[in-house]
């Protein structure tokens, strides 16, 4: 991997991780598209994967500091104390713990197989058009609703929604299926705005991709990886910044928009992805 | 359901140790082991709760 592709491929994680078009799904179409010779099971490649991991969860760790810091001082306080008092911040915590353990569980027993099995970017792009059209779904059925059910906040939510939130997270394991996307359409089915469904969706994925990339950082001093730790570091800086950037900008985004804009572009990429996959254009 | 939390707990913990053996029965596996582990915590947690008071899970 040259040094300019190591950068697009950061920028393209940074970017993609958030932004509800499937991280996973782009860097496999987007290198196919170029005609990148990049072997994916490469003990290198896939140490500055773990990097660019790395450096996303650590932008939204950042961006959401203080959240974190009052969810987790809510956590704590309601252990010690053996029982949730009214904090919205204790709610919200508990809401992330049975929100990240189905997606832990599936993570952690099905990814690697699920990814071998629909790693082709023929699936992938066929996964990327489903997840135009999840989100289509989605808000179709959450502006129906909104006439009959008002809207709820977050820290209202019982934990057994956290935990449908998800499980619905869990469908990112398809490469082409978007994390943030499938979140944000769990928590507008289940009666939240888009700000809260995006923010519920944003602090969920962090502990999901900060766990599964520091129990992967080993990879970045295995002995296949040693010549690629200046690009890796390089690569979690830019991906960093750019999911800053870009978690800045949907948290904006979503106040006054909705997920539909994405489900074009998920729907228009797939589709030409996914003919020129077909006439063996792309492999 | 005390009883149960328990049980899950030392299941989960015992699960941690065997991925973690070379050889054994499940295999080699840190993130699984590390998953169990994490699942124990939570399931003392929630036997924290019910000897406490309101059970994360049942408050609504």
């Amino acid at each position: 991997m040259t040094f300019a592709q190591a950068l697009l491929l950061a920028v393209l994680q940074g970017a993609s991780e958030l932004f509800p078009i499937s991280s996973l799904g782009h860097t496999v179409l987007v290198p196919a598209l170029l005609h990148w010779r990049i072997d994916r099971s490469d003990p290198a490649f896939l140490a500055f994967v773990v990097a660019l991991h790395f450096g996303t969860a650590l932008a939204l760790i950042v961006f959401y500091r203080s959240d974190w810091v009052r969810i987790v001082r809510a956590g704590v306080a309601s252990i010690v104390r053996g029982r949730l008092s009214d904090d919205p911040s204790e709610r919200i915590a508990w809401l992330l713990v049975a929100g990240t353990i189905p997606v832990a569980i599936l993570g952690v027993l099905l990814e690697k197989p699920v990814r071998q099995l629909f790693g082709s970017p023929a699936l992938v792009a066929g996964f990327l058009i489903l997840n135009a059209f999840i989100m289509f779904a989605g808000e179709r059925l959450r502006r129906g609703a909104r006439d009959n059910v008002a809207t709820r906040a977050l820290a209202t939510l019982p934990l057994s929604d956290g935990a449908k939130v998800g499980a619905s997270q869990a469908l990112a394991l398809f490469p082409g299926i978007s994390r943030s996307g499938s979140s944000i359409v769990g928590g507008l089915l289940l009666g939240l705005s888009h700000d809260d469904a995006a923010r519920f969706s944003f602090l969920l994925a962090t502990p999901a991709i900060f766990a599964a990339s520091v129990l992967e950082l080993p990879r970045l001093f295995s002995a296949g990886a040693q010549g690629m730790l200046g690009e890796a570091a390089l690569g979690a800086l830019v991906a960093g910044l750019t999911a800053y950037a870009s978690v800045a900008f949907l948290t904006r985004y979503f106040h006054t928009n909705d997920l539909r804009p994405f489900g074009w572009y998920c729907l228009i990429f797939g589709a030409v992805c996914l003919t020129l996959a077909l006439a063996k254009v792309i492999t | 359901m005390k009883i149960l939390a328990i049980v899950l707990a030392a299941a989960l913990f015992v699960a941690a140790v065997v991925y973690l053996l070379p050889g054994g029965p499940l295999g080699f596996h840190v993130k699984h082991a590390v998953l169990c582990v994490v699942l124990g915590l939570l399931a003392l947690v929630w036997l924290r709760f019910q000897t406490k008071g309101a059970t994360p899970t049942s408050v609504r």
